[in-house]
């Protein structure tokens, strides 16, 4: 029995579950950002420090905050999201995603016997520099592919935004 | 002493450090204020007004507490707590000093030295703003909102360049340690200066410090609460210790930039050209480095206050546009330069 991750996993799912139940919207982020924090500890527990700190930098530091400065411009405190929930297609598109998501966990439950194997960590494993290592060696392509991808929908969305270029 | 308790002996002093200074900057914000302004200030409470944050204290903790009637109830008592907590975590991973032996046993002056030091005090930085959101809305009053949307959209204008520096500084250092930055920071550099930060990133000292006064919602950046167009902002419906807790936490905030600073820019706990370790004990030698690296971080405390009633308030679009339009870009300039000159020496 791992108590911490149990103790992790369990405030994610159960902050995961506020996220989409919560009728007020800022309950709702608030939870998200449990669910990130919770997500933080794991990797900590996994010795990921740094991939820790991201979590928490970028997603709840940065792109949650913008989600929230949305959210504050566009509605006010007490506000339901009625327009949203009653929405029968989106509850349908919603409810076939669900449906293939928990199939895909089914399919992954395959792989539970892997858990429990343990790993013997290299040296240095989880530190900044090892990390860096692995990203600017092995893993460049995949990073200057996925910053192009970004550029693109840069690109994209500063074209939807402007009415004339 | 087994290393637990060395442990808890280090996080309950820097805890009370950390409450101390941030007690005694409330009086020195008054008083600074009042000496800039050529009055006298508080001066009743005690010699020179010492006594006067007691008495404040005091009044904060005696006041009814009032939450307002349309206000959300959970996440009105959240809010203070989400701004306050981020600012003492900080102090875990920041040296106060070099170290100190006792009894044959190296103690070094930091709680924790770990290896991604810096990014948890940006990670903290950045989810302090949660709660003046949380304060903001949760009041449920125009003001209020108005402040807390302020104060998203500044953090997330201005983490943006405050990462650049902090990136420049790292890839000088090269490495996240906040200890390792200033052992780094020893001896001379060109053999006339002081090895430190500021020499070597004096366009990233500026960025960081200008970044810094916006992170701490200070003049010339405190839109967030602009008394004169949004009344108190996201604090306008807090009253009694739950205001007083947001008040404590921006001087806690305070002093943990100012230890970045010093850390990153100012030769943490080293003197100009001397080696204190060369002439003195190892007791006294940790205490002399504890002072010095306090002493540095004092002079960073009276500048947020000397600044504060020195210059006037941005507008907003002024704000927005120095972050996007100037600081990104000379952010970009100088890991570019920074980037240039480690190549070049290699």
């Amino acid at each position: 029995m791992d108590l911490i991750f149990w103790f992790f996993a369990f405030m994610a799912v159960s902050a995961g579950l506020l996220t989409i139940t919560a009728k007020d919207p800022l309950p709702c982020a608030l939870s998200l950002m449990s669910v990130f924090i919770a997500f933080s500890g794991l990797y900590l527990h996994l010795h990921a420090p740094l991939m820790a700190i991201f979590q928490v930098t970028i997603y709840a530091g940065a792109i949650l905050v913008l989600v929230l400065f949305v959210m504050m411009l566009l509605t006010t405190p007490g506000e339901r999201l009625k327009s949203i929930q009653k929405n029968v297609p989106f509850r349908i598109m919603g409810a076939q995603l669900g449906l293939c998501l928990t199939a895909l966990l089914g399919f992954g439950m395959k792989g539970i016997s892997d858990l429990v194997v343990q790993a013997r960590l290299p040296d240095g494993f989880g530190h900044p520099s090892s990390f860096g290592t692995l990203f600017f060696k092995d893993y460049l392509l995949h990073f200057e592919v996925a910053s192009v991808l970004l550029l693109v929908a840069l690109v994209g969305s500063i074209y939807l935004g402007k009415k004339s270029l | 002493m087994p290393d637990w308790k060395i442990a808890i002996i280090k996080v309950v002093f820097i805890w009370c450090w950390t409450l101390i200074v941030a007690v005694i900057m409330t009086w020195v914000e008054r008083r600074g204020a009042a000496m800039i302004q050529d009055r006298l200030g508080p001066n009743r409470a005690g010699p020179f007004g010492l006594l006067q944050p007691l008495a404040d204290g005091i009044k904060l903790f005696t006041k009814e507490d009032i939450v307002p009637a349309r206000a959300q109830k959970y996440l009105f008592t959240l809010g203070p707590v989400m701004f306050a907590l981020p600012a003492f975590s900080a102090y875990a991973v920041m040296p106060f000093g070099d170290k100190i032996t006792l009894g044959g046993k190296e103690i070094i002056l930091q709680i924790s030295d770990v290896s991604i030091g810096i990014l948890y005090v940006v990670a903290l930085g950045s989810i302090a703003v949660y709660g003046m959101i949380i304060g903001g809305w949760s009041s449920n009053n125009k003001f209020s909102i108005l402040g807390g949307l302020r104060s998203t959209a500044q953090l997330i204008s201005y983490e943006v360049p405050w990462g650049l520096a902090i990136l420049a500084a790292v890839m000088l250092y090269g490495t996240f340690s906040m200890r390792e930055v200033s052992l780094a920071q020893q001896g001379t550099f060109l053999g006339f200066l002081p090895n430190w930060g500021i020499f070597k990133q004096p366009l990233g000292f500026i960025l960081f410090i200008v970044a810094a006064y916006c992170e701490a919602n200070r003049v010339p950046f405190d839109l967030p609460e602009a008394e004169s167009e949004i009344v108190a902002g996201y604090h306008t419906a807090y009253g009694s210790m739950r205001l007083g807790l947001y008040l404590f936490g921006e001087y806690i905030n305070l002093y943990t930039l100012s230890a970045i600073i010093v850390t990153l820019y100012f030769g943490s706990w080293h003197l100009p050209y001397v080696d204190m370790s060369t002439f003195l004990g190892p007791i006294s030698y940790g205490i002399a480095t504890f002072l010095v690296f306090f002493l540095k971080v004092a002079f960073f405390l009276w500048l947020f206050v000397w600044v504060r009633w020195t210059v006037p308030r941005f507008r907003y679009d002024q704000v927005m546009g120095l972050g996007w339009k100037t600081l990104i870009p000379i952010g970009l300039f100088n890991l570019f330069i920074t980037a240039l000159f480690i190549q070049l020496s290699i």
